[in-house]
């Protein structure tokens, strides 16, 4: 009798171990990020050069002709031509609400791979693109379009594939028997500066000032323009990359416990550091790809969830997921319309937000910078 | 005593039977050389930083199934010496061996399962409870994605119970005094559920409760589970009070070792740690310098 109740008991808690992690605070952020992308995805779809009512915007956003149809979805996410819809709803579905979902999608992409950073590094201010990952995406955006013009159509790819041969380099530079923190930082602080010398002499090389804001706009970070398409190019990786991200949460927990005690409790360290910098340099590439580099997302996001949801990662990195959209959407929200009929690169005023509120953590906090 | 050591392969021998006169703790099998769970084989250890070697050590054995202490002045390579037999350092020359195997040998998970370590410095984010700490302990177990079992959830609260720490398993690590944090940390290395153990002046900084504390659990867990355990320890009193078996370091060197009555001498007090100091057997040791420095 005693017996069962207390493997009754045990296995409580070992269900407790599963789920408990889930608390108030951490379904609280997730709900009041949610509203936040409901709300912006609204706005966003209500307004731009072809007006129309709140009412009728929701009705083309349950439109039963898209949500219901199989063969519309396949469109979407596959690509194909459209069957006939009404013109709000295709406004809606095939203007407006992509660019939702693609703020959405690079949002939680930064998210995490600015979180991920911040365990391998174990540096509260390191972003996605600390490890020379935006130096070299942003090198190769202004090579292909300045001097390989010819390959602008793959520019997605060859800027995530850039970002990534950065790291590549990085991880190089930083290794001797091994890495550490503080020269992966300094590595990437060393690859970053001279592909942002050779990014910036490239520029002088530009007559055109159409490729000059496409530049711009690139290594800015910008949603304009974008659609279904980016959606597919991003979606697959950021599936991966989010799923990682999840699964790794315990390793990202014990790397916050010091090197030496994770190589103790016998984590192969430099394994498991690269692996997990390659999941965040995924993530970085997948949002590169479709947004350019939005800068201060990455690092303010899993900053903000952080002080709400604690280090441990199991929450942070589903706090990421959440709150990172939500930023990104209510930002690109303020890039599409606060100027209208100007657009400003989302990168811009994720600065412009971001900034600040490093100011405001600066003044209020004691020790800012260690996980 | 110790020119007489010098040399004599024997001497683990002699030491195992004056022990095992001295309390009736049968440390030697049949005459044979007791049986080393660890050791260290003509280690030669430094840092990237350092020219010389930091520790030179010809040989050093943990006797399976004892305490050892490393005691020494500061500087004298015990935690460099115990982070080399932890596979933390890679020797210049020389290997480990642990159950007979070369540490190289082992892959890291599976070594994190027979050896624990517990560093001298540790850090953890504030916000960490103890439970969650603990329960970090059980990764050598786990594979990547695994999620916690039966056996995890065991060991968890066998460590909590052992470490005494139940009381505060839901609190967060930045709250807690220095000497709870080290119980806790003491808990994670107990869920390793390791043969081995070994930790690094795990009772410095601590108030003598907790110092008292740590030092029983750890011989809790010696006693009940015939866990090895070598422990670098400061206070050469409490070492040798506490310790079956104590191994003194000068300068990077083996200055002596054995069973802490034949090690703690008057001479090793002004040889190693330059205090002329009486040492009284009342029978536990004590330890009064003469004059002050």
């Amino acid at each position: 009798m005693s017996g069962t109740t207390s493997t009754e008991q045990s296995s409580g808690s070992v269900l407790n171990r599963l789920f408990g992690w889930i608390d108030g605070s951490l379904v609280s952020l997730c709900l009041a990020s949610l509203v936040v992308v409901v709300a912006g995805g609204l706005v966003q779809v209500s307004f731009g050069a072809f007006s129309m009512t709140i009412g009728e915007a929701w009705r083309a956003v349950f439109d039963p002709a898209v949500i219901f149809d199989p063969q519309v979805w396949q469109v979407f996410l596959l690509g194909g031509e459209l069957p006939d819809l009404s013109r709000r709803t295709l406004i809606v579905w095939n203007i407006r609400l992509p660019r939702v979902f693609v703020a959405a999608l690079v949002g939680a992409n930064l998210a995490i791979s600015g979180a991920i950073f911040q365990a391998v590094t174990r540096n509260e201010l390191a972003s996605p693109f600390i490890l020379g990952v935006s130096s070299g995406a942003g090198l190769l955006i202004l090579l292909t379009l300045v001097v390989f013009s010819g390959l602008a159509a793959y520019l997605p790819l060859l800027a995530a594939l850039g970002g990534m041969f950065a790291f590549v380099l990085v991880y190089l530079i930083a290794w001797k028997n091994g890495t550490s923190p503080v020269r992966l930082v300094l590595a990437g602080v060393i690859v970053g500066t001279v592909f942002q010398s050779l990014q910036t002499g490239l520029f002088f090389f530009v007559d055109d000032i159409g490729v000059v804001q496409s530049a711009i706009a690139w290594t800015t970070g910008s949603l304009t323009g974008t659609d279904w398409e980016q959606v597919r190019m991003a979606l697959p990786w950021s599936i991966i990359a989010i799923g990682l991200a999840l699964g790794s949460s315990r390793q990202l927990n014990v790397l916050l416990l010091g090197e030496q005690t994770a190589r103790s409790l016998g984590m192969s360290i430099e394994k498991v550091r690269f692996a997990l910098s390659g999941v965040a340099v995924l993530a970085a590439a997948a949002s590169i790809a479709v947004a350019g580099i939005v800068g201060f997302v990455g690092l303010v996001v899993p900053h903000l969830v952080r002080n709400v949801v604690g280090s441990d990662y199991k929450r942070l990195v589903v706090g990421c997921l959440f709150a990172g959209p939500a930023l990104m959407v209510a930002a690109d929200v303020g890039a599409r319309l606060a100027l209208n009929p100007i657009q400003l690169p989302v990168g811009v005023v994720t600065g412009l937000v971001g900034g600040p509120y490093f100011l405001y953590l600066m003044r209020k906090q004691q020790n800012i910078g260690e996980v | 005593m110790s020119e007489q050591q010098s040399g004599d392969s024997q001497q683990m021998v002699q030491h195992g039977e004056t022990d095992a006169t001295a309390d009736g703790r049968a440390s030697v099998e049949n005459g044979s050389t007791r049986e080393s769970a660890l050791t260290g084989d003509a280690l030669e250890l430094s840092y990237p930083t350092s020219e010389e070697p930091v520790v030179e050590c010809d040989r050093i054995d943990i006797p399976r199934g004892e305490i050892t202490a490393l005691v020494g002045p500061n500087g004298s390579g015990k935690s460099t010496l115990l982070k080399s037999l932890a596979k933390q350092l890679s020797p210049d020359t020389g290997n480990v061996y642990l159950d007979g195997k070369s540490i190289t040998e082992y892959d890291d998970k599976a070594f994190a399962r027979e050896l624990g370590l517990l560093s001298q410095q540790h850090d953890s984010p504030t916000s960490l409870t103890v439970e969650d700490l603990v329960y970090h302990g059980r990764y050598p177990h786990r594979s990547f994605f695994e999620q916690v079992n039966e056996d995890d959830h065991e060991a968890v609260e066998r460590a909590i119970d052992l470490a005494g720490v139940e009381h505060i398993r839901d609190k967060q690590i930045g709250n807690l005094s220095g000497g709870q944090s080290q119980l806790a940390w003491i808990a994670m290395v107990l869920a390793q559920d390791t043969d081995v153990l070994l930790l690094d002046e795990p009772t410095t900084y601590l108030d003598l409760h907790h110092q008292l504390r740590v030092l029983e659990t750890v011989r809790q867990l010696n006693e009940e589970r015939g866990v090895t355990v070598a422990v670098v320890l400061h206070d050469i009193a409490q070492a040798a009070r506490f310790a079956d078996y104590l191994v003194a370091m000068q300068d990077g060197e083996l200055y002596d070792w054995g069973p802490p009555r034949e090690v703690v001498t008057e001479e090793l007090l002004a040889d190693v740690f330059r205090v002329e100091a009486a040492v009284n057997y009342t029978p536990d040791p004590e330890i009064v310098p003469k004059h002050s420095l």
